[in-house]
């Protein structure tokens, strides 16, 4: 699924001797890259590192002729989905390092924002939905008896959809058109879960089934979903809009489709969430420690996801890594390679 | 390409940490030992790097000196005659700068956190004051006291603003979230209160309504037209906002971080297209595009944490200074632009470089 980056060589037992063998950095021994790692040409691209500290390789601003290279963190855009980061130049540095041979071949040469930045067919919004179904496409159904719709976090889409802004226009215009329905997934205020409200819809009528909350829900999810497109809903709004009874609220908290927010309101919720919120927060947590336990708390992206996963990762590495990405809690260099992961200093 | 000059400070002892830089073709700059000192920006040195000298300075020697840390330091908007200096030890001094000596100093409660005198005031010269308690005070120049109070924040006051377009609107940004837009003319509040969320109560929970970010609100800075206000928290997250009705635009510039405790001052390019803002993010500084929320690129110089950068806009150049006693200097590189790669075919060739050899056969 994942097009090779580099040839990883085989049998990799420790980190350290996986680092030597790939050829990311010429000959640069790695005592040298130890010193010179806080001013490590972001770029990533090879060329001697430049020694003393006082002679920091920084980029150049420029405020007429302005090519937008895409430098710094997370940034670097990745296609579905996770294409080797093509070849990032800053125009600047030409003169004084060598030409690479990618560069000299003319297949990397990057010139404006490009990428991810071109408006897609299918309108505004098309982007994000595309990124939203290869997001649904990670997710694993089976985990959950095909229980839960498949949902995808909003750092993810960050990921896959590198201009936050205009990401968060089209989210905003799916969610206006009614396609998509946001979540608040509860253990971090930024954390939000995006589903497709018909998949929301049949998911949430398949758990009721049979339930004595089955009319109710029913109710909910044809009077209330597609009249009001908020996260989260009050008193006021459920006993006068709509006409729900206390009763009747509180049945559809039990069926899981409400969550109590505070006293006279509630989130909009997933029924069965809870399962999917535990293992994603084990999850990302125990993602974040492979790369914090690596040698100079950074892996290689391809290296990442050739590792056996640990245990507590149920829902699958790509799946964590677009979150971790999208959310910057993970760095991204691209190097030649491939795209490098790393824990950001601060 | 290296695009970065040195400014060291240089005939002051024992240089603290950098505070606040305020450019015109001097710059001033004052230092958490309570140091204030001027540089004179010119380069008159053809060479590439070049270290700006300190021209004076208030030392420690200097009996009216400041006691703690100075927060903001500020020329008087219309002459570099005279400037302002705020600082922890819950003064505001007024300097003449002839002589440096202070003209006049305003006493407060609490320390001082931010001060800022409105670049386009030609009716009044009052200095907005934000200092531990809650009220954001006015003092004038003209009567030498506290003319106003503002009451509206809960805690402390960590960044004021006066918008470059109105000589009567302040913004203010305080520890509890808020950030509010008043005119100094009304008797009443405020404005404005920033809303994050723009009126949908919906999006968080509760306690966070009618907060301009989720931890304090650190930094503030409008655009050099005044029609936008950018603000930047401490929940590591930069906002744009329209000024004229308090609207969140909603440009997401990804994480910003912030673990500042006190105020930050970053700043915005003017003359630029587009506008870029410096923000200082760690020991780097980040620079986005104002308008698209864009990450251009991350400046790398200093040793160590980043407190204040401030832009001279005849010059060009972008100064900060940082907790390893540095003042940089960042000068935009101009470079000559790349040959296009489709024109490496046509290059021209000098005849006298062809051969005439032909593979053929018959031509021989």
């Amino acid at each position: 699924m994942f097009p090779a980056l580099h040839e990883v060589p085989a049998s990799t037992s420790s980190p350290r001797s996986t680092r030597l063998a790939s050829p990311r950095r010429d000959d640069t021994p790695t005592l040298w890259r130890t010193v010179t790692s806080s001013f490590r040409d972001r770029i990533g691209l090879p060329g001697p590192c430049r020694g003393s500290p006082g002679d920091v390789p920084s980029f150049t601003w420029i405020q007429t002729h302005f090519r937008h290279s895409r430098l710094g963190s997370g940034r670097a855009p990745l296609p579905s989905p996770f294409s080797p980061a093509r070849g990032l130049k800053s125009q600047g540095m030409s003169r004084k390092r060598p030409r690479l041979v990618p560069e000299t071949f003319g297949s990397r040469r990057r010139r404006g924002p490009g990428g991810a930045g071109e408006e897609p067919p299918g309108g505004e919004a098309g982007s994000v939905r595309r990124a939203l179904r290869e997001l649904g496409e990670l997710f694993p159904r089976l985990l959950f008896q095909d229980a839960l719709p498949p949902i995808a976090l909003k750092s993810q889409v960050y990921s896959l959809v590198p201009d936050r802004t205009a990401a968060d226009r089209q989210l905003r215009e799916l969610r206006e058109l009614g396609e998509v329905r946001v979540i608040q997934l509860g253990f971090d205020a930024d954390a939000q879960g995006i589903v497709f409200t018909e998949d929301f819809r049949t998911k949430a009528l398949a758990s009721c089934r049979g339930r004595p909350y089955e009319g109710t829900v029913k109710r909910f999810l044809a009077s209330v979903l597609p009249a009001c497109g908020d996260l989260s809903f009050h008193q006021d709004q459920m006993t006068q809009t709509f006409g729900f009874r206390d009763c009747e609220i509180t049945q559809l908290v039990n069926a899981g489709v409400l969550t109590v927010r505070d006293a006279g309101s509630w989130w909009l919720s997933v029924p069965g969430a809870g399962r999917f919120v535990k293992y994603f927060v084990k999850g990302r947590q125990a993602v974040l420690g492979m790369v914090r336990k690596s040698k100079y708390r950074e892996l290689l992206l391809s290296e990442l996801l050739a590792r056996r996963a640990p245990l507590s990762v149920r829902l699958g590495l790509p799946y964590h890594v677009h979150d971790l990405i999208g959310g910057q809690l993970l760095d991204i260099v691209p190097t030649t390679s491939g795209t490098l992961l790393r824990l950001p200093e601060t | 390409m290296l695009g970065f000059l040195e400014a060291r400070q240089v005939g002051l002892d024992d240089p603290g940490r950098l505070r606040r830089a305020e450019a015109t073709r001097s710059m001033l700059s004052g230092g958490s030992d309570g140091i204030i000192a001027l540089y004179d920006l010119e380069n008159f040195s053809r060479k590439v790097h070049y270290t700006c000298k300190s021209i004076c300075s208030v030392g420690r020697n200097h009996p009216d000196v400041h006691k703690y840390s100075v927060e903001t330091v500020q020329w008087y908007p219309h002459d570099t005659g005279m400037f302002t200096s705020s600082s922890f030890d819950k003064t505001l001094k007024i300097w003449d700068t002839n002589t440096l000596q202070p003209a006049d100093v305003f006493h407060f409660e609490g320390t001082v956190y931010s001060h800022h005198m409105s670049p386009v005031a030609t009716k009044h010269c009052l200095i907005a004051v934000g200092t531990k308690g809650p009220k954001v005070q006015l003092c004038d120049l003209k009567s030498g006291s506290c003319s106003h109070i503002l009451q509206g924040h809960r805690q402390e006051i960590l960044a004021v603003s006066w918008s470059p377009r109105y000589e009567y609107i302040l913004a203010t940004a305080s520890a509890d979230s808020k950030v509010k837009l008043w005119d100094i003319r009304r008797a009443s509040g405020c404005l404005i209160t920033l809303d994050q969320h723009n009126g949908e109560k919906s999006k968080a929970s509760s306690e966070a309504a009618n907060t301009a970010h989720n931890g304090r609100v650190n930094g503030l800075c409008f655009t050099r037209d005044g029609l936008h206000l950018l603000t930047i928290g401490t929940d590591d997250r930069m906002r744009l906002w329209n000024s004229s009705n308090g609207e969140n635009t909603l440009v997401n510039y990804g994480k910003v971080c912030n673990e500042s405790r006190k105020g930050l001052k970053f700043t915005i390019s003017h003359g630029c297209s587009p506008e870029f803002v410096f923000v200082p993010y760690g020991s780097a500084i980040a620079v986005y595009t104002v308008y698209s929320g864009e990450l251009i690129t991350m400046l790398r110089g200093h040793y160590n944490t980043v407190d204040c950068c401030v832009f001279q806009p005849n010059f060009q150049e972008l100064y900060s200074g940082s907790r390893d006693c540095n003042i940089l200097a960042w000068v935009p590189a101009l470079r000559e632009p790349l040959p296009d790669e489709d024109d490496e075919a046509e290059t021209q060739k000098n005849p006298a470089f062809e051969d005439a050899w032909s593979s053929s056969d018959e031509e021989g």
